[in-house]
């Protein structure tokens, strides 16, 4: 009996790793919403990938009519899809290039506050104790900042940058991944195979990333699908303020641009509402898949 | 009793973690401390008297406590380019962050109760599975972009609504109140107001709806329905009663956050409250200002979460009436 | 009778398909009577009691059959009018049966006000007799259902059945969720309520010995499908069919002779699969290949029951008292 505990021990931690990777990828087939979440991500990094063959023309170039004049405000047509800006630049390469720093800035936040909620929920949830206080309190403090507020202040002050603007959404996104991943854990913590994974002797750690980690996967998974859209809408926002980085194309520099040269009362439809659509249709992306995954892996947990 | 005191200690506790990483934030910004808060273009008896007060000769961990005092008599310095306390500004402004907030919440909840409910009674129709997505749209939706397309509609297009401010040039009042209490305010205030609630109302209604989904399952809603009460008091009187106690306490906190959110919002409809000052604060450096506003902001999101737990407790009889036996 | 029913069929559509849950059950309960309804843990005792209440879950729906409710048929209207004034209904979880924002007094004034002609007074002081019938403090109404212990709220839930003064009561697993000591005082609360007020009720169990010690007559449920009923005391006694037999092995109380408990091998069918013939086949030692085919329900006087070798049970009652009986599987003793 005694030397049998091993590899039925083994055995089944590779036994229930496998099944959750497997639900994992299957899950947007079953669900329509979460396919149609990665079709508009796949879109989107399709739109991304080959940005230069789908808008010839340069964004930032100013353009001019064959008379030689300016040519701004030109409304949509043959030649300018989505026509110009005031400027004279063509909205619809800054639109198709603005995809390039909406997945740089979502892709970058998701993949730190994924990262760091991950690693502070497991090591809360399994170690529990001081280690455990001290990671949650730090939480706290974190989610009982104003969110936009602080971005605000951060890039105001740090310099308006896209990379303080993806720091100040990583520092205040983390604890709410962090949170639920702690009390998943806990539940894990308590499985048949985990406990008898640390009977055979598996260091924590071993326990922790091998036997734990794969488990919790879909939760990040949710998690970086919604911070995704969070740092869009934030990177769109503080952009829309003035605390946008005036190098880059981004959606939220169009809208800011639009707005601030009048582009409201003129009319320009065509300059101001793709941006937001575009927008809205990456974070619904995300808040579609979060929903499937969800739904299949922990149906009691939504709602808050 | 206890309970509340607890509630009241985290949040106080939260409060004071937020003042303190202020602190630090605007001391550890590039420049020097003085400049930081000292504006140049005040005279030397000013500068001198501001030293003093804020105590910016001092070593680091005094200062942290001389700023934590002066805080809680309200005092904030002056604003280096309105050169007027900062809480006098802060107080002015405030009733129209205030007003715009509590109005939008108000509209958007009750809209999202009611609807929520309804498409939970709706439940696999097709009515309900269109609503659903595009609720979710209106969340995913900045809200500076809602604001910004429903201005160049209803108000530069169809000219229904003014395109800013909050109150038309050339008007005067005889106090705030009476500016206030005005048609021409509300005006002003409408559009702000429905951007707002059209970007809040998703929030109660998807989980009204899946509140009431939940507790239409619940034993007690199918024992309504063996006592023959009727549908409407099964639905109100019962599944609606307990389907609530989360959304209340979600309204709570919306105030709280939403105070935070409405800094796009002001911007975009240039109305004249605490988030446009903070941005306005901001650009211009006026680091007194701009701590003054933030704090306010986080002051209220503590306090809304305070309130939030305190209706949660007063709402649900689970947790204010402590079992027996 | 003051309730009959008759070939009752009530199916649940899921994502398998459908699950005959009742499957043409028929039985009747006698004017101040208790009837215990008994039969293994998704036999569908429970979707019986709440179609005779007329409360389905969203995905049942009465496939056939009638309830017939003091010689009047119920249909969608009547069924409606009769709900808790003359029907009533006591759950197996008390605790999720309250709306937990609600005090116990105020939910026993609203069944009272809204379904029966009282006035908030009367209602008031009729909860407080009530509160008093079945032995909690007045004092109590004023609470919270989650301020109560288990047994005090399967008291309120009785109390709150009662309130209408009903003629039938539907009892589903009232003490399942209780210790032993708790259950027999609400048992006892049960049956000196029923003779007082002279109340017909149906008792639904799983537990044999509940309805030795509760019921004067029992009705048999296998796989949606009355297979034995009949006075409690000559089931219990002389039981004629094979699951009864082997239920009274199972049981405790009653067993005289045999020194272990016996359970029955196996578990009730899937009610999504299609089903035929007797649907204890698989599990009953005695199986035949004759007990293929459907057998009615027979004999003579108020004991009936559905056996294909109901002419020898005296026999194979003898038999079924020797648990190796039970040892062996069907398929051998088929062969
Ligand atoms: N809402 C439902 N949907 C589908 N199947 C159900 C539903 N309720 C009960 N069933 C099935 O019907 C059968 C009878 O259930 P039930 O009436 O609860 O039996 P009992 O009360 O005897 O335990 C079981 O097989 C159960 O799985
Ligand atoms: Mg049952």
């Amino acid at each position: 009996m005694a030397e049998r505990a091993e590899p039925v021990a083994s055995t089944r931690s590779s036994w229930s790793l496998s099944p959750v990777l497997r639900r994992m990828v299957a899950m947007p087939l079953k669900d329509p919403f979460a396919f149609t979440g990665i079709l508009i991500y796949v879109l989107f990094a399709l739109v991304a990938l080959f940005a230069d063959q789908l808008a010839p023309i340069d964004p930032m170039e100013i353009l001019f009519t064959k008379a030689g004049k300016l040519a701004a405000n030109v409304p949509p047509g043959a030649e300018f899809p989505l026509g110009t800006t005031n400027l004279g630049r063509d909205i619809y390469a800054q639109l198709v290039y603005g995809t390039r720093s909406a997945l740089a800035v979502g892709l970058s936040a998701a993949i730190i506050v994924s990262t760091v909620g991950t690693i502070v929920g497991l090591v809360a949830g399994y170690f529990g104790g001081a280690t455990d206080a001290v990671l949650m309190r730090i939480a706290d403090m974190a989610l009982s900042l104003p969110f936009l507020p602080f971005v605000i202040v951060l890039t105001g002050f740090l310099g308006a940058s896209t990379s303080n603007i993806v720091l100040a959404v990583a520092l205040l996104l983390w604890p709410n991944s962090a949170r639920v991943i702690r009390s998943q854990v806990l539940t894990l913590r308590e499985r048949a195979y985990v406990e008898a994974a640390r009977v055979t002797g598996a260091s924590a750690w071993r326990i922790l990333f091998v036997h734990i980690a794969p488990n919790i996967l879909p939760l990040s998974f949710v998690y970086a699908a919604i911070a995704i859209g969070w740092a869009i809408i934030t990177e769109a926002s503080v952009s829309f303020l003035g605390f946008g980085d005036s190098g880059s194309v981004s959606w939220g520099m169009m809208l800011q641009d639009a707005f601030a040269s009048q582009a409201l009362s003129r009319g320009q439809y065509a300059w101001f509402v793709p941006p937001g659509i575009c927008i809205v249709l990456i974070v619904v992306a995300g808040f579609f898949i979060s929903r499937g995954y969800e739904e299949v892996f922990m149906p009691r947990l939504r709602g808050r | 009793m206890r309970l509340v005191l607890g509630r009241f200690t985290h949040n106080a506790l939260a409060l004071l973690a937020v003042t303190t990483i202020l602190f630090f934030m605007f001391r550890l910004m590039p420049g020097t401390p003085l400049a930081a808060f000292i504006n140049e273009n005040l005279n030397a008896d000013q500068q001198q008297a501001m030293l003093e007060q804020f105590g910016l000769d001092k070593p680091m961990w005094q200062q942290y406590f001389i700023y934590l005092a002066n805080l809680l008599q309200g005092e904030m310095g002056l604003s280096f380019f309105q050169r007027r306390p900062v809480m006098t500004i802060l107080l002015e402004v405030l009733p129209n962050s205030v007003i715009l907030t509590l109005t939008s919440l108000i509209i958007a909840y009750i809209f999202g109760v009611v609807a929520g409910a309804w498409l939970a009674w709706k439940r696999g129709t097709w009515i309900e599975r269109a609503a659903v997505p595009a609720v979710l749209a209106t969340r995913a939706a900045p809200e500076f972009w809602i604001g910004m397309v429903l201005l160049a509609v209803l108000s530069f297009n169809a000219g229904w609504f003014p395109s800013g401010g909050a109150s038309s040039p050339g008007m005067a009042y005889s106090s705030n109140w009476d500016r206030i209490f005005s048609l021409d305010y509300v005006h002003h205030l409408a559009l702000p107001v429905l951007t707002l609630a059209l970007y809040l109302q998703g929030l109660p209604l998807l989980l009204m709806r899946s509140n009431m989904l939940e507790v239409m399952h619940e034993e007690f809603v199918t024992m309504a329905r063996m006592k023959g009460l009727s549908e409407w008091r099964i639905v109100i009187g019962h599944a609606a009663r307990n389907a609530l106690l989360p959304v209340v306490t979600a309204f709570a906190l919306g105030v709280g956050l939403s105070m935070g959110g409405n800094v796009v919002i002001e911007t975009v409809f240039s109305w004249p409250g605490i988030g446009r000052l903070l941005v306005q604060a901001v650009s211009v450096h006026d680091y007194p200002l701009a701590q003054g506003a933030f704090l306010m902001i986080a002051l209220v999101l503590a306090l809304m979460n305070f309130v939030a737990d305190l209706l949660y407790m007063v709402l649900d009889p689970r947790v204010s009436h402590g079992r027996k036996g | 009778m003051i309730l009959e029913v008759d070939k009752l069929r009530i199916h649940y559509s899921t994502r398998d398909g459908v699950a005959r849950a009742v499957d043409g059950a028929s039985f009747t309960v006698p004017e101040g009577r208790i009837v215990g309804l008994v039969g293994e843990s998704g036999c569908g005792k429970t979707t019986a009691v709440r179609a005779i209440m007329g409360v389905l879950a969203e995905n049942g729906r009465q496939a056939g059959g009638r309830v017939v409710f003091k010689g009047q048929a119920m249909d969608e209207a009547t069924t409606r009018k009769l709900r808790w004034r003359d029907i009533a209904y006591v759950p197996q979880s008390a605790m999720s049966s309250l709306d937990p924002v609600y005090t116990v007094g105020a939910q026993l004034v609203e069944v009272m006000t809204k379904r029966g002609n009282h006035s908030r007074a009367s209602a008031r002081a009729r909860s407080v007799e009530l509160f008093d019938l079945v032995g909690l403090n007045e004092r109590r109404l004023a609470d919270y259902p989650h301020q109560f212990s288990g047994g005090m709220r399967q008291r309120a839930a009785i109390a709150m059945a009662l309130a209408l003064e009903p003629s039938l009561l539907l009892a589903d697993e009232p003490v399942t969720a209780l210790d032993v000591i708790v259950q027999r005082q609400i048992l006892d609360v049960l049956r000196s309520l029923q003779q007082r007020l002279h109340l017909s009720m149906v008792l639904v169990t799983h537990d044999i010995s509940v309805v030795a010690y509760l019921c004067d007559e029992v009705v048999v449920m296998y796989a949606g499908q009355v297979v034995e009923s009949g006075p409690v005391r000559d089931v219990l006694a002389r039981p004629r069919h094979p699951y009864t037999m082997g239920l009274r092995n199972a049981f405790p109380d009653l067993l005289s002779d045999a020194l272990e408990l016996v359970p029955i091998a196996g578990s009730p069918p899937d009610l999504r699969e299609p089903l035929s013939g007797c649907r204890f086949v698989p599990r009953c030692p005695f199986a035949q290949p004759a007990c293929g085919i459907d057998a009615a329900m027979s004999g003579n006087g108020d004991h009936r029951s559905a056996c294909r070798r109901d002419s020898e049970a005296d026999t194979l009652r003898t038999a079924a008292l020797d648990p190796r009986t039970w040892q062996r599987s069907s398929s051998f003793a088929m062969s």
